[in-house]
């Protein structure tokens, strides 16, 4: 186990700046998720911690060790890959205990920690495959054994996920949580996918265009969002935003836009644009409401329902309990707790709100 | 319309594939085929000189294979350089594929300097390695008794130990470009993924090479083993050149013995009976390689 810190760190590829100065830490044991769209830089993040990539500046820590020059191999670290990598060669046993049995570990040793990895992963039956013969979740739970057999001071996880239909997917998130409970060992996970990021993060860190735009918890994320972006990006479905103004009247701020004014709880200087951020899952129907639209559209999730609404202000979504029964062609009133109303400057989108 | 009619149509409509191949099948029966029949029948006869036919030999002509030395020598000599051969161009082949892949600046004019070795005639490269092993002016003799392997007395390719290393010399310097070209494109195909893998996994480069690279090469090792095995097993051109297959035996191939047979001795039948020995020789090889190298075709 070892901590991951890095410091200024900068990836060019020629002209292209993919990762400006970015600096974070990810603490020993820590599982940190590396969230954001494709090509924000994450999966670079993560190589250039692998040593895959070269670093154009700044520093890389590892254990408290620089090591930006360090080969690969001397880095004692562990990477699952997106596509697996398995060797194509090689039966299952042996892509397994490549790295020990390299490293001249005895094979009866070799042997014990294959077969023990093998059973918390359900290959035991078939370590005597290749790689060509097994499913996509067997595979990736192969390239996962090869990771777990070293004593590797760090995990890496570029997308494991991706490539496996949305139950395994499942089922595989909670197999990589209990293997860092049981092993404990540093994780960084890199996924464009934020449920799985919510799921299984410690601490999110989500990228836009090879900067960090936000670090916390899932929690911190999903209620204090600080720009627009991260509110945008956190939850499913996404925050609803209204263009308005904060206009102050007898000591109070309200949020206004078409057809709406929302007290607002906090002291807040008048701004002529602003965006309210709005959470379906936080919006009540209630007779007295201040938001009023018509139900186009309802769509049937399971449990709940989201129902399409256009407003005077615009075009929002509302999660609702399937008791609700409201229909399309309804008209409803919404209401909110000023408490869960975000608030975003326009046009830069950072959170007006100190939360 | 006749029937005869439609069949003629039938025949040069796309449904019938007869017409395409016949050219094929023709050139096939003309130029490998009638020979081959031709050649068996060959080594059951023998051309009588002075009544200027023929005449039917029977086994004759196989049994005296087993009696003669030159044969059984030249089948050593051919087994000897097949096999050397093979071993040099596929290690030095690969060795050099490695070092070129790389996109290191100036490999690329290297990698076409190297195709054009292959397109020398080999009796031309043949010529060429005759001159440069000369005994009164060649560079190689020059360099070799320079630095004191030679001393003068016993000229390379005159001398028995040292005659077929010097037609190999050719061979390696015509042919090892060949295995390049193959394994570089073989190389070149393969994923990087598990060369990360095993990076990260703490491989060296040894470890990687002898792990991962070569099981993933095998079937290009093998189709390039097996291309060059067959073309090195009917080696000609250069002894033809350089040697005519002396001093002694030293560099008598299963070839140039078949052909001496045939053309300077005018044994037709005999040397028909020698050629059909390779061919089954080779074979045998080819499918027992095919075989071992548990290469799925």
């Amino acid at each position: 186990m070892a901590s991951v810190e890095y410091q200024g760190l900068v990836k060019n590829f020629g002209s292209i700046e993919v990762i400006r100065d970015l600096s974070l830490t990810v603490e020993e044991g820590e599982f940190v998720v590396l969230l954001g769209a494709s090509g924000c830089g994450k999966t670079t993040l993560l190589r250039m911690t692998a040593g895959l990539e070269e670093i154009s500046g700044g520093d890389l820590f590892i254990g408290g060790k620089r090591m930006n020059e360090v080969h690969p191999r001397d880095r004692n670290i562990a990477m699952v890959f997106q596509n697996y990598a398995l060797y194509p060669t090689m039966k299952v046993f042996e892509n397994i205990a490549f790295s020990l049995q390299i490293s001249k570990v005895r094979a009866s040793e070799v042997r014990r920690r294959v077969e023990e990895a093998a059973a918390i992963l359900n290959l035991s039956e078939y370590l005597d495959r290749y790689p060509r013969e097994l499913s996509g979740g067997q595979r990736q739970r192969v390239a996962m054994g090869r990771a777990m057999v070293r004593n590797a001071q760090v995990f890496l996880f570029d997308e494991p996920l991706s490539n496996l239909d949305a139950k395994l997917r499942a089922h595989m998130r909670v197999e990589i949580r209990q293997l860092h409970g049981r092993l404990g060992t540093t994780t960084i996970y890199v996924t464009h996918d934020q449920i799985e990021a919510m799921t299984m993060a410690d601490k999110i860190v989500l990228m836009r265009e090879g900067q960090i735009e936000q670090v916390g918890t899932p929690d911190d994320l999903f209620d204090s969002p600080r720009t627009r972006f991260a509110a945008d990006f956190i939850g499913s479905p996404s925050m609803n935003f209204l263009e308005g103004s904060i206009e102050e009247s007898d000591g109070h701020a309200y949020f206004r836009s078409p057809g709406l004014r929302l007290s607002v709880p906090d002291k807040m200087a008048e701004n002529n644009s602003v965006t309210a951020g709005l959470r379906p899952t936080d919006l009540v129907i209630e007779d007295s409401g201040p938001l009023v639209g018509d139900v186009i559209l309802s769509e049937k999730t399971g449990a709940d329902v989201n129902l399409h609404v256009r407003t005077e202000s615009g075009p929002i979504i509302v999660t609702v309990s399937k008791e609700m029964s409201v229909l399309a062609g309804d008209n409803i009133r919404l209401t909110i707790n000023p408490e869960k109303l975000h608030l975003f400057d326009n046009p830069n989108g950072v959170s007006l709100r100190s939360n | 319309m006749t029937a005869r009619a439609n069949r003629l149509r039938w025949l040069v409509s796309g449904e019938s594939a007869f017409p395409w191949l016949a050219p094929l099948i023709a050139m096939l029966v003309v130029f490998t085929i009638y020979p081959l029949v031709y050649n068996v029948w060959l080594s059951f006869h023998e051309y009588a000189p002075f009544k200027r036919r023929v005449e039917p030999v029977g086994l004759d002509n196989w049994s005296a294979l087993l009696s003669d030395d030159r044969f059984w020598d030249s089948i050593s000599v051919t087994f000897t350089y097949f096999s050397a051969m093979l071993i040099v161009q596929v290690v030095l082949g690969m060795a050099i594929a490695l070092l070129l892949d790389s996109e290191q600046r100036g490999f690329g004019l290297l990698r076409a300097l190297l195709t054009l070795t292959l397109v020398i005639p080999p009796a031309i490269t043949g010529m060429m390695f005759l001159l440069i092993e000369d005994p009164e002016f060649g560079v190689l003799t020059w360099i070799l008794e320079r630095v004191g392997i030679l001393d003068g007395t016993n000229p390379i390719l005159a001398t028995g130990s040292t005659a077929l290393l010097g037609v190999m010399l050719a061979d390696v310097w015509q042919w090892t470009p060949f295995m390049v070209l193959i394994f570089m494109a073989g190389l070149r195909s393969l994923p990087s993924e598990p060369y990360e893998a095993a990076m990260l996994d703490g491989a060296t480069s040894w470890q990687t090479f002898r792990r991962i690279t070569l099981p993933l090469m095998g079937k290009v090792i093998a189709v390039a083993v097996l291309i060059r095995g067959i073309d090195l097993f009917r080696i000609f051109d250069y002894m033809f050149v350089m040697t005519s297959g002396g001093p002694g035996t030293s560099t008598y191939t299963l070839s140039l013995y078949a052909w001496q047979q045939t053309f300077s001795f005018i044994k037709w039948g005999y040397g028909a009976t020698i050629s059909l020995v390779s061919l089954i020789l080779i074979l045998i090889i080819a499918n027992l390689f095919i075989l071992v190298s548990k290469v799925r075709w």
